[in-house]
């Protein structure tokens, strides 16, 4: 394990940024999120959690797949090249992290490998980062119904706890230890920082978000099985509007739509994130929408989630990060509506 | 301050006889949500389920919002607060809901809350009106001796900013907008279906998350919003990355009243300003 | 090279487009730096074309239409009256500068008025310099 002290954070980051694409924790007017690190005074270590997920490092919201330039008859097309960069995305919390692993079966483990996120998964370094585990957890937050605990490490290839005076850093993959090993002013840790590390992992299993009993396979037939009820998806929805917030916010949606777009005779064919509740996500070409209403919709978050989602790849997909509750301009909380429909 | 829990019991009270009396079929108002301080837009259909409503200072949802979901002919109580009045009347001006089917609960309330920040939402922020301009029933006293501001004050910082700051602020703000559309979803003055920013002949902006696809939006937004947005401010609260809307909507409301002599919302007789002209109209306006 | 703006001229169907047209048939000049498009009525101009033209990349914008109360649907430009000053007032507040949009009202008899205003505006955008602020940049995208 190694170790660096808090007032030389900033050297960590500065090496990292040079090296090669680094996304840390930035804050801005509307709260912490990841961003590309350019100046390493923007990092910043101080917040609960990120108010959007991380997957955009990993599944950018825009990202261009072809470029093109129409000219006289004959389009040159060009595939975007992928990147191939070493990157590290540092701060991400444990709850967080699970969902990376969550999003490669999807992107990686569906029988089609898809290229753009596996590039970027590929190569990409995560130091995971425990919440602080003498604070309560945010009331939206439910990660522990998952059996995820504040300071998992697992999942991380670096996990990173934060004492009073110092940074303890601790390598959980190869990849993780060949990091670690790269930076030789970090200090090495002793027997006292292990201790800590582990105290840290223990308290973090004792802090208490929401949670229920929710046994995959029992609420994936559950949920089928309440398919029909409509008059509880549409309580339980009656406040959605219908936005986009709670999915853009998710670390766990990889739901996209792909368009082209050109202007002046150039172009490219991008993807971009998409949201089951919005109301053209599956309108038809013949004008037909067989999802019109709100409740359908959104009863389609919650079932691909907590339904399909686990008959296709045998998982949830959700880690309790609580977000899709914090953004929702009115409240709707995922947990209380599958707890609810648990107990149907 | 206003007394809330007297206003809770007042709406438990009222939604109950109204739904017993069989006056209207729905009561839209709030719910507790997973904490106190999260509350939820609810919609009560039956009397024995009244005693879930409440109402607290975090209750800043505009219930006017859900009106045009129910085809026209539904009976329906709402529960309003002052600007979220001023959503009902413009929409009866805009034919959009009757008068006749409405029961209208007026909540007169000052201290509301943003949920997010804890901040006491005013006529600096927004939702500048305290008493409600329409009901038929008021929930708790009509307050007065406040005072309340002009919703404009806001604005004198941003109106004497040089042009290309304004524009370096709006630029930056507009930057972080992830096209959630929450904003458009969360007024009680978007309804339109399919909104433009959905159609795709002739496609108004990108629809992938560009720059210049979020200008067309937010600035074509602000225009049909012109002379109708009622101040509530419900827009900017429910941006994930607090972009201040209310601002721009501000500034636009500023003008037409300026313009054309009216505020949105303010009287069912009145014709919503873009939809009207005047003899009084001069060429001055176009400055 | 000096620079040339480009303007971008939305001109009603029965007055300031007519006006156009006799401007050219009198072969008076004016400058060639104007798109005009026409339309049947300046109030079937949707503010979003305003903002359209100038993301890509017009310098100014100039909109024409009947003088009030002769418009040949009756009120037409009446209604547009309105909405092109919220326009403005829209523009403006989100940087724009002001001296990029004008509204005239030119009839189809005033193909000097036609090509004054023309020739004046553009000289107007010229001094103003290149729009770069709503302009669509590659890599802005
Ligand atoms: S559904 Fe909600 S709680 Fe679950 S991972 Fe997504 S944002 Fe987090
Ligand atoms: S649940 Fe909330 S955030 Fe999600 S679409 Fe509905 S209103 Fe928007
Ligand atoms: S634009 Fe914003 S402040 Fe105006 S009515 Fe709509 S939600 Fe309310
Ligand atoms: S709510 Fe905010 S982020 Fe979402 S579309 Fe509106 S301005 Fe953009």
């Amino acid at each position: 394990m190694k170790k660096i002290a808090i007032d030389q954070f900033s050297e960590l980051v500065k090496v990292l940024a040079e090296r090669g694409p680094l996304y840390a924790p930035v804050k801005g007017k509307e709260g912490v999120n990841f961003q590309a690190i350019k100046n390493p005074a923007d990092v910043t270590l101080d917040f609960y959690n990120t108010v959007l997920s991380p997957k955009s490092v990993f599944f950018p919201q825009s990202e261009d797949m072809i470029r093109y330039r129409i000219t006289h008859g004959a389009t040159e097309a060009q595939p975007v090249p992928q990147e191939s960069r070493p990157a590290v995305i540092l701060g991400v919390r444990p709850c967080d992290v699970r969902s990376f692993e969550i999003m490669d079966r999807h992107f990686l483990g569906a029988g089609v490998i898809d290229p753009y996120w596996k590039s970027k998964r590929d190569n990409t370094t995560v130091i995971g980062f425990a919440f602080d585990v003498s604070a309560a957890a945010d009331p939206a937050d439910f990660y522990n119904t998952f059996g995820y605990g504040a300071a998992d490490p697992e999942g991380s290839d670096v996990f990173m706890v934060r004492t009073d005076k110092a940074l303890l850093l601790k390598s959980m993959t190869d990849r993780g230890k060949k990091l670690l090993d790269s930076l030789g002013f970090l200090q090495v840790a002793g027997a006292q920082d292990e201790k800590v590390f582990e105290e840290t992992v223990k308290k973090g299993k004792a802090v208490r978000t929401r949670s229920a009993e929710i046994n995959p396979q029992v609420i994936a037939k559950k949920l089928v099985s309440v398919f029909d009820n409509g008059e509880f998806w549409q309580k339980v929805t009656m406040a959605c509007i219908a936005c986009g917030a709670c999915t853009y916010g998710c670390p766990t949606c990889y739901c996209f739509d792909i368009s082209d777009e050109m202007l002046f005779k150039e172009g490219s064919r991008k993807r971009f994130w998409d949201a089951c509740t919005f109301t053209d996500f599956t309108l038809e070409a013949s004008g037909h929408n067989p999802r019109p209403r709100i409740f359908q919709r959104y009863r389609q978050k919650v079932c691909h989630k907590y339904s399909y989602h686990v008959d296709k790849y045998g998982c949830i997909s959700c880690v309790g990060c609580g977000r899709c509750t914090r953004v929702c301009p009115v409240n709707i909380d995922i947990f209380s509506i599958v707890d609810e429909a648990n107990k149907l | 301050m206003t007394a809330f829990k007297k206003i809770e019991d007042h709406l438990r009270k009222e939604a109950k006889n109204l739904l017993e009396g069989g006056k209207v079929t729905l009561v839209l108002a709030y719910a507790r949500g997973f904490d106190e301080k999260h509350p939820v837009p609810c919609v009560v259909k039956a009397a024995a389920d009244a005693d879930h409503l409440v109402f607290n200072e975090y209750c800043t949802y505009n219930m006017a919002r859900y009106l045009t979901r129910y085809p026209v002919g539904t009976k329906i109580a709402v529960a309003v607060k002052g600007a979220d009045s001023r959503a009902v009347v413009q929409l009866i001006q805009e034919g959009k809901v009757r008068r006749d089917d409405l029961v209208i609960l007026g909540i007169p309330a000052t201290g509301m809350k943003n949920q997010k920040t804890g901040e006491v939402i005013d006529a600096k922020t927004t939702a500048s009106t305290i008493n409600p301009v329409l009901y038929d029933v008021l929930l708790g006293d009509e307050i007065h001796g406040v005072k309340a501001g002009s919703p404009y004050d806001v604005l004198a910082e941003f109106e004497g900013m040089d042009k290309d700051a304004r524009w370096a602020f709006w630029k930056k703000e507009f930057e972080r907008c992830i096209r959630c559309y929450a904003c458009r979803k969360a007024c009680p003055m978007c309804y339109c279906d399919p909104c433009f920013m959905d159609a795709s002949r002739p496609r108004w902006a990108d629809k992938s998350p560009t720059d210049d696809g979020t200008l067309m939006y937010h600035l074509t937004r602000f225009y049909h919003l012109a002379g109708r947005c009622i101040d509530c401010g419900e827009c900017s609260r429910a941006c994930p990355v607090d972009i201040p809307l209310h601002l721009f909507h501000k500034k636009v409301a500023k003008e037409c009243e300026a313009m054309f002599g009216q505020a949105a919302g303010m009287n069912i007789e009145d014709k919503p300003a873009m939809a009207n002209f005047k003899g009084e109209d001069s060429d001055q306006m176009l400055g | 090279m000096s620079f040339e703006p480009k303007i971008l001229g939305i001109a009603c169907n029965w007055c300031t487009y007519t006006g156009a047209d006799l401007a050219g048939t009198t072969r008076l000049k004016y400058p060639q730096n104007l798109r005009l498009i026409r339309v049947m009525c300046s109030s079937r101009i949707n503010p979003s074309f305003i903002i359209r033209g100038f993301q890509l990349g017009a310098d100014g914008v100039l909109v024409g239409g009947c003088h009030p109360g002769d418009c040949h649907y009756g009120t037409g430009n009446l209604y547009a009256r309105r909405k092109l000053a919220i326009t403005r007032k829209i523009l403006e507040f989100a940087g724009m500068e002001p001296g990029r949009f004008r509204v005239e009202w030119i009839s189809a008899s005033e193909g000097n008025k036609f090509a004054e205003v023309v020739g004046e505006f553009t000289n107007q955008v010229r001094t103003l310099g290149p729009q770069t602020k709503f302009k669509i940049t590659k890599d802005g995208q």
